[in-house]
């Protein structure tokens, strides 16, 4: 295998557990560790240098996200040494990030490493674009960065080979997978150790909301900006992240709901025509067999594309639901009069709920009326694919340490 | 008689009400087709000026969904066509439509082949239809052309290895008269080709009809034009016909005339080819989607599909027989979603 932070050309497996176990120059890891904060304060720097934000604007998210003042405001959160209550890292934490996601690795090996983890990524052999960029930057960093940090945190790629992850896996405290249901299921074939613990990342869906009535109160700056947000959504990504949302709900009175879209439409039109977003006759034809197949069973009452850029469907209903990836710029739409009608379609399997319009009032309502059936988060539009600490209902931070309880 | 006659101006007067009515038959004998209609905006009765006004189909469509016009009792044939990733289309024939495609690629062939059964040299091996478990494309593709000649000789052996004694017996036999030699294009220049070249064997009176796309050509830097030229040069052979056509259109091939370089579509079909931004027609010159148009299914709404081949209009009644006659460019590329899917087995 290859080491590709720190850069090592080759290494074995035997090698790589024999150097992270060992105990780091300096001591041990803490939650919070002041040795990793710097690195990561640093990485965060170089992050959001002009040059590298410019080149890839998911990077800059990436970097506020990891800023001196946003780890500390993380690590005080843990509440380490509050009411009885200490908090320990977990010791080996081992990440299969997802292939295509670019950079999510990042923020769960980071938040992994504040808790005072070793880690050990196994990045995508592709790796390329953002992800690559990120590799150099951590490389970068690593120049001026305490010893330790070389020792506890690496980064490999192998060729797949069951005996590597195999033994990877039986060393490790806490197994962290990411990706679709079989490539979860499939790691989870190889035993972790009794005390290890897994968290797994698999396939979720997602959708958004508009309420009506918000919508109608709204000004029209306040449109532009929520569709510029919804755009944001449904493009990243190509729309087949597990939070780009698949369906858009209308939610109030259905003789109100026409004159909404109508606006909805055009203003998501110029979106995309504002910012030359297109989609490649490929993901144009895959659009329209995906819809007109939804229009086949029925799924679909209405099918009509704003160049090959937009397709808009109207579902026959919400046991129509669409959960799969129908081609970048596909947007379901149904219609209901309220977000509890829209309670009892929703499934484990859901994710994120981004949504405009509501009061938190409305929202914390529906969760309750949700009763648990689904949904990790609500976020407003533009938010669905930004990342953060508490990820499809686990926050990270407390997963990965553990709490020691004290009593006198 | 030939089915290569009409000019453009018949061929769309004459299949355009062809076209509404079929439309129409699919649209009551079967709901899919009906649902994807009323969901386009394609009501009943609605009126069509041009045959690319009509409504199209995506030629995947047929992968994952059933279409079929005809009652389930009445299903005679089921056809199939292999996909690279597990997912075939399902095309259902009844008596009547598996007798008419036949019937019409018969006589499509007829303007090459003449009206007799010729001897047939087939460049494939008896293993691709011999195994019925590995019954492939290729395999029903030869099984589909072999009604059209006489005296079979396959010119590889079942070990798919160029099998000369045959080839130089069935040129014996046969070589002095027209004969037929059909297989898949690559097959016929890797395996053909360099036999015939290699051992002076002389095909010129042969009438290769061959088909399946450029691909696996390309690392050789084979394109029509030096297929045609090399086959001249090195064995004689002259009369070369390459065809396009699909499952999804049973019957239908679009044929190369006897100028080379260019396919025609027969009397009972049509191409538009599409601008895949606008998807507007095109007029010559100008590369998009091949869209596929013909008046013989009746048993599944196949008359107008759009296929995920390139191509492009060479020109419009200006060639060796009437209509519009175009080259296929490639194939469009599938789309890939880059989402948090497979991180394992999409890593490896």
């Amino acid at each position: 295998m290859k080491s590709v932070f720190p850069e090592i050309s080759d290494i074995s497996v035997e090698r790589l557990l024999a150097e992270i176990t060992d105990e780091p120059v300096g001591g041990r890891l803490t939650v919070g560790d002041d040795r990793v904060r710097d690195f990561l304060i640093a990485f965060s720097r170089r992050l959001l240098k002009p040059d590298l934000a410019r080149r890839h604007p998911e990077l800059g998210s990436l970097g506020f996200f990891l800023r001196k003042g946003e780890l500390a405001r993380a690590v005080e959160r843990l509440a380490d040494g509050v009411a009885g209550q200490r908090r320990a890292p977990r010791g080996l934490v081992l990440h299969f990030p997802p292939a295509n996601v670019d950079t999510i690795f990042v923020y769960s090996w980071a938040l992994s490493a504040l808790a005072g983890n070793h880690n050990i990524v196994r990045v995508s052999a592709r790796a390329a674009g953002a992800a690559q960029t990120v590799l150099e930057a951590l490389n970068d960093v690593l120049a001026d960065a305490h010893p330790a940090i070389a020792q506890t945190q690496r980064m490999i790629t192998y060729d797949r080979d069951d005996a590597t992850t195999g033994a990877l896996i039986a060393a490790c405290d806490l197994r962290v997978l990411w990706g679709g249901d079989h490539s979860v299921n499939e790691l989870r074939k190889h035993p972790i150790r009794p005390l290890a613990r897994d968290l797994a990342f698999p396939d979720r869906s997602s959708f958004a909301a508009i309420s009506v009535a918000g919508w109608q109160a709204s000004s029209p700056e306040q449109r532009v900006a929520a569709v510029d947000g919804f755009a944001n959504d449904l493009y990243w990504f190509d729309q087949a992240a597990c939070s780009s949302p698949r369906d858009l709900f209308w939610v109030g009175a259905a003789e109100d709901v026409g004159q909404a879209r109508v606006e909805f439409d055009e203003l998501l039109s110029d979106v995309v025509a504002r910012r030359g977003w297109g989609v490649d006759p490929a993901m144009a034809v895959e659009k329209y067999v995906a819809t007109y197949g939804l229009a086949a069973t029925g799924a679909a009452t209405k099918i009509s594309f704003t160049g090959n850029a937009v397709a808009n469907v109207s579902l026959a209903g919400l046991d129509d639901l669409q959960r799969h990836w129908l081609g970048a710029g596909t947007i379901c739409h149904v219609t209901v009069a309220s977000l509890a009608e829209l309670a009892p379609a929703i499934q484990r399997k859901d994710q994120t709920l981004s949504q405009y319009g509501f009061t938190m009032s409305d929202l914390d309502d529906f969760v309750t009326t949700l009763a648990g059936r689904g949904i990790d988060r609500i976020v407003p539009f533009g938010q669905a694919l930004t990342f953060a600490g508490t990820w499809d209902g686990f926050n990270l931070l407390h997963e990965f340490t553990r709490i020691i309880t004290i009593q006198a | 008689m030939s089915v290569f006659t009409l000019p453009q101006p018949d061929r769309e007067a004459q299949l355009l009400p062809r076209l509404v009515e079929l439309t129409e038959q699919h649209r009551v004998r079967g709901a899919a087709y009906a649902n994807i209609l009323a969901a386009t905006g394609h009501q009943p009765g609605r009126d069509y000026a041009k045959v690319s006004d009509l409504p199209w189909l995506p030629v995947r469509l047929f992968k994952t969904h059933e279409l079929r016009s005809i009652p389930e009792d009445e299903v005679f044939k089921v056809l199939t066509s292999s996909g690279t990733t597990g997912d075939v289309s399902r095309i259902y024939l009844d008596k009547a439509a598996a007798a008419a495609q036949t019937r019409m690629l018969g006589q499509t062939l007829q303007a090459v082949l003449g009206p007799k059964r010729l001897p047939m040299l087939i460049v494939d091996t008896t293993a691709i239809i011999k195994n019925r478990r590995s019954f492939s494309a290729r395999g029903a593709g030869v099984l589909g052309m072999i009604t059209f000649g006489r005296d079979h000789v396959w010119a590889l052996d079942e070990d798919s290895k160029p099998d000369l004694e045959a080839v130089r017996g069935f040129l014996a036999k046969h070589g002095d008269k027209p004969f037929l030699v059909f297989g898949f294009t690559f097959m016929v220049w890797l395996y053909l080709y360099e036999l015939a070249r290699d051992n002076d064997l002389d095909l010129s009176n042969g009438i290769l009809v061959h088909s399946g796309g450029w691909k696996k050509l390309v690392d050789q830097q084979v394109d029509n034009a030096e297929f045609r030229r090399a086959f001249q040069a090195d064995t004689g052979l002259t009369r070369i016909h390459n065809f396009y056509g699909m499952v999804e259109q049973i019957g239908v091939v679009y044929l190369e005339g006897p100028d080379g370089n260019s396919l025609y579509c027969p009397d009972f079909a049509d191409v538009v080819i599409r601008d895949p931004e606008t998807w507007e027609p095109l007029p010559p010159g100008r590369p998009g989607l091949v869209e596929v148009i013909s008046t013989l299914p009746e048993s599944y709404p196949g008359h107008v599909l759009l296929t995920e081949d390139m191509g492009v209009i060479n020109g419009i009644d200006d060639g060796a027989w009437p209509g519009k006659r175009f080259s296929i460019l490639g194939r469009l590329p599938r789309a890939e979603a880059r989402g948090c899917s497979d991180t394992f087995v999409g890593a490896s």
